[in-house]
């Protein structure tokens, strides 16, 4: 009973690793542009598939891949910035940003289908689906490096973002546009750039994420979903909010799949983030900044 | 971009009628005249989004609510009409038990969601239209779960089932007819003005009476309503359910954007995005068949994409943007103030009359702010009371709690009804209701509305019918010398003229108790000596007053008594004129260089 | 060294400025006063480049910056206090005058500037590690003013520095303004309080609905009946 109860929270742990690193990515962009990407599965998705490429096609480690992808996604994201979301940021209304990164993500998915068909793309495995043995506690060797990954993003980005120069500069626009400009900053730069980094988080997700799940045109609808929750959870923009928030959301996961039932358990994790969204909308974690989602 | 066509409507060209007619009679009759099956579909289908999106729009649009998840809505009908039809109840009665359960449903998701914006909004009914698909999987007793439910085979028109194709398209299109209707009805009436208003500015809504959760549950109520209605006849024409085609987010997208490439937020704009998108779709599904597989879903996608840059307002913003050029060329539009004559007015000595309004002890913080302390005095019946004191002294946080728009930390407001009774009204609504009416320091026009319609909607607060209405406030616009725009986008005025509306739409309300917020502030002089002279007119029509105001002329020549509010506290109070020689307001307020000025 | 020939500017379809011209010489304090909604703040965001005039020209030191980027703009020297302080709430006083210093003629001399301005600014220096937010209304007034010293501007522009301040607070806040005159500094300033801005600056433009109604020395503007009747209530 109690290995069975220790291996479903392991389980949960791991999850929330594959839940965190595919979430930094989007606070981080909110965090800054306050901009929800509703296209930021369908990043995931075009990493995925660039991984599988990019190691059927070379025969080479999916790891290896992030050197192409990561910075692939990073131009994709400053891209989509600089052409979509910047024409728009002056748009008194909010609904059009929405319907830009929506339609994106339309456009992402069924171009994927055009090229890929509705077939399933396996990424070699590499040995990262070989479960490893701790006691009676089984986890995959894939899942232990996602959530080495995801700390070691996490650490990174707030490292970067608190002592670089640059980080200051991004900090200074997220906290106040007009006075950052003000200081000589370059704000339009600075969301290219801030997006692309959001994206290039993704990148990372995406070489990680491949060699455990089957890449298909609608995968990233799944997770964005997720990421939607987790990071209401942390606190939209909280970098290490999005961790915590994906550990718990893990554990509900794997708990509710376990004694709740497995076709369920997707319920209970959105009825979680319905509740959480419209009873403390600063997440769990939040503090006492102005929210600009509620009234 | 919010769509900016005139609501009631002069400046719809008189083509746009027939037109519209045209439109919606060849929808009916080219495949009527063509006969073949697959044309049929195509016109089926049109008919089935176009009201889909028609019904969304009424939330979507009007009350600005972008909802990704009406797909919910029309799930529920689907699934009730096949489940009752499975148990031998025809779908017209279906129709109704579904309309009823989306309604229901629709109201008690939105309730609660109303309080976030934008994108919250619309994530939250995404997560809500998936806990709805993971149920109809779970519940397999009920929906067949993933296998999903086939209709028993049953024709005739009592089914809404039926072998020919010309049945079908009378119901789609009926029901494209009924929501069309129920869209205009609600666009231009009162309810329509109200959720625009609501829309475009929550707060200006809400002082000018508004119920704006109210309002916004009934549109959230209609629009899935018609969802629902149009699911279960869509459920019978493809004889076939299941939970991911029905409770789906694709759905539930292209619905959506049906209407924003039409124009969001306009009567027919969901028709005719419907109109030029579906048959794209069907059309590259019939011929390429298998090949096109994503192919419509990647136009789909890059046309948003390119609406979103470059035709925010849809085609129905394009269309308007040309017939508003064509209405220009006709008749130059007048851009000077047509200059009111200020007549002098003869020094009546008024008498104040009995109280009115109370404020009794009024405490309020903001985090460790203190904001006012125990702030208490009255306000008599045809007084203009002043209130002046440096920014950030507690004024605007006074006048919010004086109209409902906060609530106290103790003590309470009291307002007298007009038989003399009073009562301590809460929320903004109770207060308008009560007869305060108050205005805003930062105007707050209703952005998408010409002038004439800003001020109706303060003008249905005592005339429910919008001709009442709008004749009333074309009364008030003359009268506040806003006469020459009436049909002006109310963005387009100059500050004067934004503050003036901003009292005009106060003034339709007809109140007894004018709460105005530096309505003086960046006007230049001779609209100040116009509004002191139409303040004062005001006073003479019995309305009692409380100003603040920075503009000291105006301040001096206006107030029977002053109150002066420092630090959240009240230093000084009565005549003007003494108490602009009171040593602690020169301290506080008008600093010495005034005193050594004025003496 | 700060030219602007009429100037036409506004947000959207409407134009807020008709036709402004002024003029501030190096080491001059100007100010502009007028009523709220008079187009004073437009007039500064138009020279920070903020929003892009529809016609007319600026020049700085004899170079037309009409249409520089607003960052472009700091890099020139001209750095403007924005009415409401506009701080970046969640970070140290410190980060927050860091950041001033951000323009590329700054940086590099950075900590000698922050020595310099620390001093001038006592009670700042008091404060570095505290959050922005976390202070009063009129501290975090200095912490801006300090943060625009950071820059080294050759031209620094006050936006309604007597915002939201009580009198008292706003005679310390023209106490700092004369200082900075006094170091050196040529500085704009846009006020609606009129009398006191009047009283510490060499000369005054009086905007009336986006238009210059009145210019002349702040001494003979005080003196001035317009003023006296429009902008006092005598």
């Amino acid at each position: 009973m109690l290995e069975t109860f220790l291996q479903v929270v392991v389980n949960g742990l791991m999850l929330g690793g594959l839940f965190a690193i595919i979430s930094i990515g989007l606070t981080t962009i909110f965090g800054i542009i306050k901009v929800v990407n509703f296209a930021h599965g369908e990043f995931l998705m075009a990493g995925m598939f660039l991984t599988w490429l990019f190691t059927t096609k070379l025969g080479l480690h999916p790891y290896a891949a992030v050197v192409v992808v990561a910075p692939v996604l990073f131009v994709l994201g400053g891209l989509t910035q600089k052409l979509l979301i910047q024409p728009l940021m002056n748009a008194r209304d909010e609904h059009i940003q929405i319907f830009a990164t929506v339609g994106l993500s339309t456009a992402m998915i069924n171009l994927a289908l055009l090229i890929y068909g509705a077939d399933i793309a396996n990424t070699p495995a590499y040995g990262l689906r070989t479960p490893l043995e701790f006691g009676p506690i089984r986890v995959l060797e894939g899942q232990l490096f996602i959530l080495g990954a995801a700390i070691l993003l996490v650490i990174g980005m707030e490292l970067f973002l608190r002592r670089s120069r640059t980080g200051l500069a991004i900090r200074a626009v997220a906290q106040n546009r007009t006075a950052a400009q003000l200081m000589g900053i370059n704000v339009n730069w600075i969301y290219v750039l801030s997006f692309g980094l959001g994206a290039a988080c993704v990148g990372i997700a995406s070489v990680l994420v491949a060699p455990l799940y089957p890449t298909s045109s609608n995968i990233g609808t799944y997770f964005v979903l997720i990421a939607f929750v987790v990071v209401i959870l942390g606190g939209w923009g909280s970098i290490p909010g999005a961790f915590v928030g994906a550990m718990v959301i893990g554990l509900i996961d794997s708990l509710s799949g376990f004694y709740i039932g497995a076709d369920l358990r997707e319920a209970v994790v959105f009825g979680v983030f319905l509740v959480i969204l419209i009873l403390r909308p600063s997440g769990l974690f939040g503090t006492k900044q102005k929210l600009s989602h509620i009234s | 971009m919010k769509q900016i066509l005139s609501l009631g409507s002069s400046r719809i060209a008189s083509w746009a009628a027939p037109a519209l007619l045209a439109t919606l009679a060849a929808l009916f009759i080219t495949p009527v005249v063509i006969g073949d099956a697959f044309v049929y579909h195509v016109f089926v289908t049109i008919c089935i989004f176009a009201a889909l999106s028609t019904a969304w729009n009424i939330v979507g649009g009007f009350a600005g609510q972008l909802s990704l998840g009406h797909a919910i809505f029309y799930g529920i009908g689907a699934y009730a009409g096949v489940i009752l039809m499975n148990l031998g109840i025809s779908p017209w009665l279906g129709m109704f038990v579904g309309a009823a359960f989306a309604a229901l449903a629709a109201v008690v998701i939105s309730y609660p969601c109303f309080r976030l914006h934008g994108p919250f909004f619309a994530l939250a009914t995404i997560a809500f239209l998936e806990v709805f698909r993971v149920l109809a999987l779970h519940f397999r007793d009920l929906t067949g779960g993933a296998t999903g439910l086939m209709i028993p085979i049953k024709m005739g028109w009592q089914w809404m089932v039926f072998r020919e194709r010309l049945p079908s398209l009378i119901i789609a299109f009926g029901m494209l007819l009924f929501c069309l209707a129920v869209a205009q009805w609600i666009r231009s009436g009162k309810l329509g003005y109200y959720l625009v208003a609501t829309r475009e500015r929550e707060s200006a809504a809400k002082a000018a009476g508004v119920r704006t959760v109210q309002v916004r549950l009934i549109a959230v109520a209609i629009s899935a309503a018609l969802a629902s209605m149009v699911g279960t006849f869509h459920a019978m024409y493809l004889t076939f359910i299941e939970p991911s085609a029905m409770f789906s987010l694709s759905f539930s997208i292209q619905i959506a954007m049906f209407a924003l490439i039409g124009g969001i937020g306009t009567v027919y704009g969901p028709l005719l995005g419907a109109l030029l998108l579906v048959p794209l779709t069907e059309l590259a599904r019939g011929w390429l068949g298998a090949e096109a597989l994503g192919l419509h879903g990647f136009v789909y996608g890059v046309l948003l994409v390119l609406a979103v840059l470059f035709m925010p307002n849809g085609i129905m913003g394009v269309l308007h943007r040309y017939l508003q050029k064509s209405e220009e060329e006709e008749e130059p539009r007048q851009t000077q103030a047509a200059p009111v004559a200020a007549v002098p007015r003869a020094e009546a000595e008024h008498e104040a009359g009995p109280e009115i309004l109370r404020a009794e002890n009024l405490d309020k913080h903001f985090g460790g702010l203190h904001v006012t302390k125990d702030v208490s005095f009255s306000l008599r019946e045809g007084e203009i009371l002043g209130m002046i004191g440096p920014n950030g002294a507690g004024k605007t946080t006074l006048f919010n709690m004086l109209s409902g728009f906060l609530q106290p930390d103790s003590g309470k407001v009291t307002v007298s009804d007009s038989a003399g009774n009073f009562s301590a009204p809460i929320s903004p609504a109770d207060f308008a209701s009560i007869g305060v009416g108050r205005t805003f320091q930062i105007v707050q026009p209703f952005a998408a509305m010409t002038v004439e319609e800003n001020i109706m909607v303060g003008a249905f607060h005592r005339h429910p019918d919008v001709n009442d209405a709008r004749e009333a406030a074309r009364e008030t616009a003359h009268r506040m010398g806003l006469g020459p725009w009436l049909n002006a986008e109310a963005n387009g005025l100059t500050i004067g003229g934004l503050k003036r509306l901003e009292v005009a739409r106060v003034m339709a309300m007809q109140p007894r108790i004018l709460l105005l917020d530096e309505v003086m502030a960046g006007i230049n002089q001779t609209d100040v000596r116009r509004a002191i002279d139409l303040m004062l007119s005001i006073r003479d029509t019995g309305v009692s007053i409380i100003a603040i105001e920075h503009v000291m002329q105006a301040v001096m020549s206006l107030s029977d008594r002053v109150i002066v509010l420092n630090s959240g506290e009240i230093v000084a109070e009565g005549d003007p004129q003494e108490v602009v020689r009171d040593p602690h307001v020169i301290e506080a307020y008008l600093g010495k260089g005034f005193a050594d000025a004025n003496s | 060294m700060l030219t602007l020939e009429n100037i036409h500017a506004g947000y959207g379809a409407t134009t807020i400025l008709h036709d402004v011209s002024l003029d501030v010489q190096a080491g001059e304090v100007v100010t502009i006063v007028g009523a709220n909604g008079a187009g004073k703040t437009t007039t500064l965001r138009a020279i920070a480049g903020q929003i892009r005039p529809t016609s007319g020209h600026i020049y700085f030191e004899g170079r037309d910056i009409t249409k520089l980027a607003a960052h472009d703009v700091v890099d020139l020297g001209i750095t403007m206090i924005p009415e409401g302080r506009q701080l970046f709430p969640d970070m140290t006083v410190r980060d927050n005058l860091m950041l001033g210093a951000f323009r590329s003629g700054a940086r590099s001399v950075q900590n000698e500037t922050l020595d310099y301005v620390l001093d001038l600014f006592p009670r700042v220096s008091e404060r570095m590690d505290q959050m922005a937010s976390s202070l009063s209304g009129g501290e975090q007034q200095m912490v801006a003013i300090a943060r625009g010293m950071m820059a080294k501007p050759r031209l620094l522009m006050f936006d309604e520095p007597s915002l939201g301040l009580a009198p008292i607070i706003v005679e310390q806040v023209f106490e700092v303004v004369k200082k900075v005159a006094a170091s050196g500094a040529t500085v704009l300033i846009v006020e609606q309080n009129v009398f006191t801005t009047l009283q510490s600056a060499d000369r005054g433009y009086v905007l009336e609905n986006g238009e210059i109604a009145l210019s002349d020395t702040a001494e003979a503007l005080l003196s001035n009946d317009h003023v006296r009747r429009a902008y006092l209530g005598i």
